[in-house]
Order: structure tokens, then sequence, then C-alpha cells
């Protein structure tokens, strides 16, 4: 079929249009983009704990078909990440540490951001066991709330480790020695990193300054002291704690989702410890406590769209039901999992945020020594 | 395109392609690759797991086994001979590992360190049935009516788990030792005390377990051992199928230290074919029904991964059986309280060195020697390992070739040991061989010393070849003088022939030690056992 010029010229004009048009909705629109053209390819460094989200088929299928992206996700520690020279220069993409202090600690370590945003929270919380609640409860350190869960007066049961107080003196009769709270080494793990901010706030009655950290730093030194040997990741921590039952690993520090992730693993393993074990699992939730937050920090303007994905509604609650994060203000998803419903607690009200970096760092310092 | 380009035939090999890409690569599988594991000797019973896995992945698997501390040396050096590491408990790598190369460690198992004791001497204790705690076992041993084997404590994980155990009890805070409290000057009192129940060490908790079974063979009973609760139930099915009175086991109430056994990759950049294989090897092992296996060999496993073994009222053994649990101090406090072991508390050591410096030695043999001796002699350096000599030690030298050339004596002071050092260097090898005299020698040497009961007491014969003479020279003397001193033996060379050595140690509860790699290596090795 013939045309003419100015059909032609009128052709190109539109389907240029088209183009421009097509690409500018694309970009409003990157959650149909992943159907056309070619899938984007990004690379960067997440935290340990979101390995098993990255991983997940069904996230990866997500991200791909509707998002046009594949990640290239490398597993590091959320301290280093954003510090280390090593892994800077390897020019990531993407940074996705797991504490929102962490956001100011890169941008004073020279990175630039293009963009930065909370994807997921997850409380701090405590990891213990029945019986050691109950006896918790007894000795007026923590409250039932309905099902094996449990608030925990952490102000008041870090004042009795401070002072030495044994097991038996706060309420847990069977064990023996002196009441302790272990979590890993803050210098080099988020979780132990996060308590250590949040026992500071507790003690010093609010979130800690640098003119109040030096009247504190000593107790939250002896709380860290008692703890004898930190182990270097959260996950190793947990395991150690699932692994070693009431008797070793009394009382620990953790995130919420640990717990579900290890829950939805091996549903049949849960199910036989829910039924035979001595003792079972439960969560303490600290009041108040902190939230563990997921900042993503895109570094090149196309990681921009990795943030608009995993903010999208599907990919939250995939987070939400298969691994146990909750969304960026702290709520949950729709799915609830009968192994798990009566041991988690909807709403988290009070929450105090972390102190600032150079707070942090003084008291990294001080637990160092 | 048309399937009718295609001959027939071709058409056939298309559709058997799926078929053969399956064989080539499925069940039977390419080639795995080959993996070195460095673990700790009490999992050699859970070898034929792992060569089950291996041997379905094609793969050749070798599991070397070593104590934690040369497992930790290992990761600590710059080119870590093994794919994966498998120690007694995580601490050590990650005191040692300051490259942190090691990744995915994950607990196999969990192993408390316990008191096995011979069942009639827990009944003259009054321990049958009852609650004991780590401060009744240090009256028994202050009293003198207790005494135990136990792996030297900066050698190997039971050792030093039953070490921190005794001292935190012993100075009263039996759940933790905390900075600073080992830097009061009753800790070292107390500390002294509870080493004295050291009847034999050794730097390999299995080898030590085998100790204990020779020992009712050639008559020496131990009365105790200190070992993990699998390897203590391990040695009683042993010595119950040989009609020998069984360990029963005793869990200190105030605390038991948890050996938490970490499988963790080392990485050493074989590519990610390698880690993938660890990965699933990891897996295996911790999949349920691999863990009953393992449950079946009376290891504790995860809650709910696995039902425990039943627990034994005879022998008072219980996997199941509720645990309050020492935590491992800080690193920090363990090297304290390691080298306050090594520099204080450890019974003193007399050590017999039989040289040879036979014409066999010429050479190579003679160089190596003298810097195995440079080695053991210069404080600086056996102190880098933890085997330093302190100035409570004896050291006897016996160079020999077909008699024994001279006897020097010195304890180990600097000044002593380098005296000594320097006598050593003058040595040059010729004449015949013949080491039974040359122990024989040193025990006649040793004796006024082994009247005094304080040493822990050993004979190292060195040598690469062959001995003229009698066995029965050295036996008859041993078993007059009360059969106190076991021999060892660290070959080298390429002629060497182990029998006779073996037939030394295998008489006084020695061991022999391969020095042809390193003489070094097999030196400080013999330094864990005595």
């Amino acid at each position: 079929m013939a045309m003419s010029r100015r059909g032609f010229g009128i052709g190109l004009v539109a389907a240029s249009a088209a183009a421009t048009g097509g690409y500018l909705y694309l970009r409003e629109h990157p959650e149909i983009a992943g159907r056309f053209g070619e899938a984007k390819k990004l690379f960067g460094f997440a935290g340990g704990e979101k390995e098993g989200f990255l991983a997940n088929a069904r996230v990866r299928g997500v991200l791909e078909r509707r998002f046009g992206l594949i990640l290239d996700g490398r597993r590091a520690g959320s301290v280093e990440m954003v510090r280390e020279p090593a892994l800077l220069d390897q020019k990531p993409q993407f940074l996705w540490p797991s504490s929102s202090v962490l956001v100011e600690v890169a941008r004073s370590s020279g990175v630039k951001i293009s963009r930065d945003q909370v994807i997921f929270n997850s409380p701090i919380v405590l990891y213990s066991w029945d019986r050691i609640a109950d006896g918790l409860v007894k000795g007026g350190f923590a409250e039932p709330m309905g099902g094996p869960r449990y608030k925990a007066d952490l102000s008041k049961l870090l004042k009795a480790i401070i002072a030495g107080e044994t097991w038996a003196a706060i309420g847990v009769a069977d064990l023996f020695g002196r009441a302790r709270i272990v979590c890993t080494d803050p210098n080099k793990s988020n979780s132990g990193f996060m308590f250590a901010g949040l026992a500071a706030s507790l003690l010093s009655g609010d979130v800690v300054m640098p003119e109040t950290l030096n009247r504190i730093d000593g107790d939250v030194a002896t709380v860290f002291r008692r703890m004898g040997f930190k182990p270097p990741s959260s996950g190793k921590l947990f395991d150690d704690y699932v692994a070693g039952g009431a008797g070793a690993q009394p009382l620990i520090v953790g995130y919420e989702n640990q717990l579900v992730e290890w829950v939805l693993q091996d549903a049949e393993r849960w199910k036989r410890l829910e039924a035979n074990a001595p003792a079972k699992p439960v969560i303490l939730y600290p009041q108040p406590t902190v939230f563990s937050a997921h900042p993503l920090i895109s570094i090149e303007r196309q990681a921009d769209d990795l943030i608009d994905a995993l903010m999208n509604e599907s990919l939250q609650e995939m987070a939400w039901e298969d691994h146990g994060f909750r969304g960026p203000l702290g709520t949950i998803g729709k799915a609830r999992n009968a192994l798990l419903q009566s041991r988690l607690i909807e709403r988290i009200d009070a929450v105090l945020p972390m102190p600032d970096a150079p707070v942090m760092l003084a008291l990294l310092n001080r637990l160092a020594a | 395109m048309s399937l009718a380009f295609f001959p027939r035939r071709w058409l056939a090999l298309l559709a058997a392609a799926p078929l053969i890409a399956v064989l080539l690569s499925g069940c039977s599988g390419g080639p795995g690759p080959q993996f070195t594991i460095l673990s700790g000797s009490e999992n050699d019973v859970l070898e034929p797991l792992v060569q089950e896995f291996c041997k379905s992945r094609n793969a050749v698997c070798t599991m070397r086994y070593q104590g934690s501390l040369d497992i930790a040396l290992a990761l600590k050096g710059d080119d870590p001979p093994a794919d994966a590491v498998w120690p007694a408990a995580s601490i050590w790598i990650d005191m040692f590992d300051t490259k942190r190369r090691v990744k995915s460690v994950k607990s196999i198992v969990q192993m408390p360190v316990i008191l096995g004791v011979r069942r009639s001497k827990a009944q003259e204790l009054n321990w049958i049935g009852a609650k004991v705690t780590a401060k009744d076992i240090l009256a028994a041993v202050e009293a003198g009516r207790l005494k135990f084997l136990m792996t030297s404590a900066t050698q190997s994980n039971s050792g030093a788990a039953a070490y921190l155990a005794m001292l935190a009890a012993g100075i009263g805070k039996p759940d933790l030792i905390e900075a600073g409290d080992l830097d009061k000057p009753e800790v070292l009192a107390t500390a002294r005390g509870l080493l004295k129940g050291v009847e034999r060490s050794a730097g390999s908790s299995g080898w030590l377990a085998d100790l204990y079974r020779d020992g009712e063979r050639n008559g020496a009973h131990y009365q105790a051992i200190w070992n993990y609760e699998a390897v203590i139930k391990e040695t009683n099915d042993k010595l119950i199928a040989d009609g020998h009175e069984p360990l029963y086991a005793i869990y200190p109430e105030d605390g038991v230290a948890v050996a938490d056994s970490p499988l963790g990759f080392v990485d050493r950049g074989r590519g990610k074919d390698v880690e993938a294989f660890f990965g699933d090897l990891q897996a295996f092992l911790l999949k349920g029904e691999v863990q009953a296996r393992i449950a079946k060999t009376g290891r504790r496993v995860e809650v709910g991964r696995a039902a425990p073994l039943p627990a034994d009222p005879k022998t008072n053994l219980d996997p199941a059986r509720a645990l309050n649990v020492i935590r491992p101090p800080e690193p920090a406090v363990i090297q304290k309280a390691l080298s306050i072991y090594q520099e204080a508390l450890r019974r003193p050591s007399l050590t017999a060195l039989c040289l040879d410096v036979s014409g066999s030695m010429q050479g190579a043999g003679e160089a190596q020697l003298l810097d195995a001796m440079r080695f053991l002699l210069t404080p600086a350096r056996t102190r880098e390992l933890l085997v330093q000599w302190t100035k409570a030690d004896e050291i006897l030298l016996l160079p020999f070739n077909d008699h024994v050339l001279w006897t020097a004596r010195a304890t180990g002071g600097e000044a002593e040991q380098a005296t000594l050092l320097a006598q050593a260097l003058e040595l040059h090898a010729g004449g015949g061989t013949d080491f039974y005299t040359c122990s024989e020698r040193a025990l006649v040497a040793m004796k006024p010393l082994l009247d005094g009961a304080e040493h822990l007491p050993a004979i190292v014969i060195m040598t690469d070849g062959k001995s003229q003479g009698y066995m029965s020279t050295f036996e008859a003397a041993w078993r007059t003088d009360g059969r106190r001193v076991p021999v060892f033996g660290v070959t080298f060379g390429d002629q060497v022939d182990r029998s006779q050595l073996d037939n030394l140690a295998k008489l006084t509860g020695g061991r022999v030690f391969d020095g042809t790699k390193s003489l070094t290596d097999a030196f400080r090795a013999v330094r864990g056992y005595n």
C-alpha cells in the first residue's frame, strides 16, 4: 500500500507522541512497566534479615513481571554497608539497611542519596519461653495480653538486671543465677545496636541525648556485661535460642518477624513443638519499644522505581504474609496465620524513636571498651 | 520452521535430549566438588551422614579431625586449608576468624559438657540420684576424693568448658564470669585447687574417652572424665559391651556449659557451586529425618526437630533433661582465663624429650629437629599458641643415638630455656638408634620429681627410624615405677616405622604424632597432652 509523505509525517508524529505518552504513563505506573520492554537490573546491598524476602520466588516474580525489575541484592551487615569503602566502592544502586539512623550515617559517609523511604518495620521484641514469661508476670515484670503473648516492662527489668537480681527474685523460680537479657554484639549487628539505643533511652527516662548519655552509659554497659558472649548476628542468636531452649537462652532480643519466618519455614516442626515441647517460644513486647525500620536508599535515579515497587500493596502483603514484616507505619497486613495469630499483637502504640547517630556512635564506643 | 527438515533419527535424539540431560546431571549427578571439613573429634560418629550426602552428590568429602584451637588457628592463617569448619563451639570461630571468612554458621547439635564418674565412685561420693553442684565437685577434688581426665583447656573445647564451669563455681559466680572477676587473688587459689583434680589431659575429647576405656584394660582405672554428654554415652555403650563398669552422668545443678557444634562455610573464593553444595549439606544435616538419626546417638537437637533418646536411670544420662546453662564469657574474659590456666593454674609439667641424633638424621632431619627445638624453647613463639612453659615446669633434654649423649635439666623460666636451647643447637647427627634405652634413662632422671606427685609427666621420643635394643628395657622400668609416665612419639622422615612407637604409646597411654609435615605442629600437639 502506498502512503503519502504527509500521511507518513503525521503517522511519525503520532507514533512518537504515543511513545512519549506511553513512556510517561509507564513511569507514572511502574506496576505495569514489567509487561513492556526489557527488565531493568539493579544491584545493591541488603541486611541479612531481608535475604528470605529477596529470595522469595513470589516476590521476584512480581518485581520482574509487574515492575520490570530484577534485583541482585547481596547480603551485607546494616552498619557496614553504609560505612565500608570496600562495599561502597562496588557502586551499589541501592542500600537496604535495617535502621533509619543508618540513612544519616550513609549520608555522612558521602553516599549520594537520590531518595530514601522506609519500606518495612519490625519491632524489637524479647523472645522467651512460656514458663519464664509466666514467672515474669508473677514478679510484676510482664503482663499477659491474652494468649501466649505478653508486654514487658523493660525499664523495670533492666533496673533489676543492673541491681544483680537473681531469676528467682524476679519471679522465675527454676532458673539459676542472675537475670539477664542477651542481644547481639551492638558493634556488629543491628538488633544489638537498637537494643542499646532502647536501653539507653529507657534508663535516661527519654530519648537519650548527648548531655544525658554520660549519666546512664555505665548502667547500659552493666546490662551488656551481664550478657557474657554476644553473637555477631541476629540470625545466629535466634538460632541459638530455638536450639538451646529455655535453660540456655531464657530471654533474648530479636525482631518480631524472626519467629514468623521460622514458623513459616517449617509449619510441621512448629506444630510438633506446640504439641510436645516442655517450653514453648513466646514474644514479649517491650513497652515502649523501637522499630527496626528498613529504609531503602536509592543511590541512582534508576533505583527510585524500586521504592515505588516495594511500597506496592501486593509486595507489602507478601512481606507480611511470608516474612512477618509490618508496613512503613507499623501496621500489619491482611493475612492472618492461624499458627501465629495468638502470639502477635496488631497495634504497637508505644514506640520510641532511636537516638541520633552521634549519640549512638558514642554509646557504641562505650560498649566496645 | 517445519519438522520435516530434520531426519527422523535427529527427531528421536531431540526427543530424548531431556532424558539424556537428566542422566548426565540428575539422579546420578555430575561430579560434585572435592570438599574438606575441619571438625572436632566428637563429630566422627556423624561422619557417615556427611559421607552419605557427599556420595549422593558424587562429591569427595574429607573430614579432618582437630582440636578446637587448631581449627581456630587454621582460620586465622592466610590460607585456611578447608571449605568448612565444624568445631565444638561457635566461640572458637568468633574469637579467631578475624577476617570474617566463615559464613552461614548453623548449629547442628547441642552438647552439654558433663562429668562422667565411675559408678562405684559416684556411689562412694553419695552422688547417685543426688543434686550435685560444681561446688560439690570442687569439694571432692579438694578433699582428695576425686580425680578426673579433662582435655587441655587451651587446646580443646570440652576442657575449656569444664575448666570455665569449675572456675565460675569456684569464684561464686556459677552463671557467668565477668571482666574483673579474675583479678581477685583468691581466684587463683580456688583454681589451683580444682586443677589438682586433673589426672590426665589431652588435646582431643575423642582420644581422652579412648584413654578412659584403655584404663579399664590396662589397670589404670581412672575415676572420672569431663566430656560431652554424647561422648560419655558412646563410652558407656562400649564399656558395657566389654563388661566394664559404666560412668554415671553428673550434670552440675548450678550450670553446665553447652557446645553448639556450629557448621560454617569457609569462603575461599571457590565459587557459587561449592557454596551451594555446602548449603545443601547443612540443610541435609538439619532435615527432620537426619536430625532424628542424630538424636539416636544421644545428641541433643533443636526443639521440635526430633525426639531425644529416653533417659537411662542406670547411667543417669538423659538428653531431654532441662539444664541450667552457663553463658560463655566475653572473648576477652575467656582469653584471660585461658592464659591463667596456662601460666599459673595448670599442674606443672615434667617433660623428658628424647631427641634422635643418629646418623640417619644428618642433613634435613637435623635441620628440622633444631627448628623444632627453636620453636619449643622460644617463649614468644610458644605463647602465641598457648603452649608456653612456665617456671614451675621441668624440661629434661636427652639427645641419643645408640646411647644417651648427655642429660640436661631446666625449668621453664625464660633464661633457663635459652641455655637449654643453646645446648641443643650444638647437636650433630651420627651413630645408631636406641630409643628404648633413652626412655628408660628418662624415667630414671624423672624419678625424684615424680615422687613429689606435683607434675604431669610425659616422655616424648622424636625419631625418624627404627630402634635397636629391646622394648623390655623400658617396659620393666616403667612397670616397676608404677606405670605413671605416658610415652608420646613424634615421627618424621620418609623411612619412618611407627610400629615400635605405637607399641610404646599403647602400653603407656600415650600417642604418636606425625611430624613428617611439620615437626613444630607435632610438638605443639604433644604439649596439649601434658
